[in-house]
């Protein structure tokens, strides 16, 4: 069942071995974007990709190490915020569920010092895997 | 070689605020002359912009509403945001929907429309964009890089430094159309009366009528004038918002009821005598309007009998809303500068 979905941990620790294996040195991965993930099953057909990618970046010769960047593939995401009233014995006493709907910047702007003729986008049309 | 005319409002200081990205405005009419498509007239415009840019292209002769639903001449109906030069292809352009097929049954739903019909017949209306077609899921935005163009073109933001700026739809109009603006910040007034919105199905910030006129889309209590009261603003002047909210009080719209009770309708609904529904009005939504000094003792208070002349002549001094603000002349705002097409 490999196939499924990752693991987040096994997720990141692919991309540093493939960033310290595929190249003629072992070159470090900064990893962003995940901070805020305890706990997730990240999809496993993009995870081999992603981590070929990594692979094939680390590869380059003029490449000195790596940065990992995750952020929404839709630029605004919908959260539910829980808010809770916790009781001296640590139970919650009183939830409110709440919305807040948040605008992200694009990849653009994590881009602005890569000239475009080096940007190759093998992202799916929007819905596709 | 022809050349694409448009306004350009630098991002930068003015007037000691932050305008926190380029604001670039053009006129359909430029666009049609250089026989451009809208999106080839952004991907020209935008190539020539290095940092952030919000751009909306404006058809002077359709029609649109404020927030608080006064229907005013000039509409955009293009919306783009760019950044290094480039529109993101997914996320940083969107059309608005064309509603010039509107009829009895759709203003029935969204009677503040009646001005549409009846001052400015036959023309083109343009709200917000389909919200069936597009892909962000609620807000009506655009977003290139760090280029955030919102609600529909009348908020833009750089999303990296999270500044904001507030471009209400007749502050854009009056740019193009020469006409002077206000440049300010939003204050607690503004604050609030943004939150007194009509229910439209393709509303430029809330669709899908969700809010009935007289209730406030913030519902926050206290905590609406807080919302949006620190934004730099560039909007119409007080005599320009008050001929357009004449204009729709003389049509029969009733504020609370058929038109949004913004602190800005209200107080001139007040001084024409006007009837104004206030058992329709909200308990929530008083609760935001006492917030700013339209406590229900001010509802109930006979303010002078004015002309709609004395009201224009005397906005600045009579309709509340906009802090510290000054007036420009849109080319002092507004730069003119061209592109070759």
């Amino acid at each position: 069942m490999k196939l499924l979905h990752t693991k987040l941990p096994e997720f990141i620790k692919k991309m540093q071995v493939a960033a310290a294996e595929q190249g003629n040195v072992p070159k470090e991965i900064e990893i962003k974007g995940l901070e805020n993930l305890r706990s997730a099953k990240m999809q496993s057909l993009r995870t081999g990709r992603i981590e070929h990618a990594v692979g094939e970046v680390a590869a380059l010769e003029n490449v000195e190490k790596l940065e990992l960047i995750m952020i929404p593939r839709v630029p605004e995401t919908m959260q539910t915020v829980i808010v809770k009233g916790i009781d001296k014995d640590g139970k919650c006493a009183k939830a409110v569920l709440e919305i807040v709907n948040v605008l992200h910047p694009t990849e653009e702007a994590y881009l602005l010092d890569c000239e475009p003729e080096n940007i190759d986008d093998r992202r799916p049309a929007i819905g596709n895997h | 070689m022809a050349q694409l005319k448009y306004k350009m409002i630098p991002e930068g200081m003015l007037n000691g605020k932050l305008v926190p990205l380029n604001i670039v405005l053009i006129d359909l009419k430029d666009v049609k002359a250089c026989g451009l498509e809208p999106k080839q007239a952004f991907d020209l415009v935008a190539s020539t912009i290095d940092g952030p840019a919000g751009l909306n292209i404006i058809d002077l002769d359709a029609c649109s509403t404020t927030s608080d639903g006064v229907v005013v001449k000039g509409a955009i109906m293009r919306m783009a945001a760019s950044d290094r030069g480039r529109i993101n292809k997914d996320f940083g352009y969107l059309e608005m929907k064309p509603l010039g097929y509107y009829g009895d049954e759709e203003i029935a739903q969204e009677p503040h429309l009646k001005v549409w019909k009846e001052v400015y017949p036959g023309t083109e209306l343009y709200m917000g964009p389909d919200f069936t077609k597009k892909i962000i899921p609620v807000h009506n935005v655009v977003i290139t890089g760090r280029a955030s163009n919102n609600n529909s073109a009348t908020e833009m933001m750089n999303i990296v430094t999270m500044e904001e700026i507030l471009l209400p739809v007749l502050g854009q109009i009056s740019i193009l159309k020469g006409e002077n603006v206000l440049m300010g910040r939003t204050g607690e007034v503004i604050s609030v009366g943004i939150g007194m919105v009509v229910p439209e199905w393709y509303a430029r910030i809330i669709p899908k009528r969700q809010y009935r006129c007289g209730d406030t889309a913030h519902g926050s209590g206290e905590y609406a004038k807080t919302l949006k009261k620190d934004i730099p603003i560039i909007c119409g002047t007080k005599a320009t918002l008050a001929k357009n909210t004449i204009t729709a009080l003389e049509c029969g719209l009733v504020p609370g009821r058929t038109i949004g009770g913004s602190p800005a309708v209200l107080t001139i609904a007040k001084y024409l005598h006007k009837e104004i529904a206030y058992d329709n009005i909200t308990e929530r939504a008083y609760e935001e309007l006492a917030s700013v000094g339209l406590t229900k003792e001010w509802m109930e208070t006979e303010l002078p009998l004015l002309t709609p002349e004395e009201i224009i002549a005397r906005a600045d001094e009579l309709i509340p809303g906009c802090e510290d603000y000054k007036e420009y002349k849109a080319d002092e705002i507004a730069q003119t500068r061209y592109v070759e097409c």
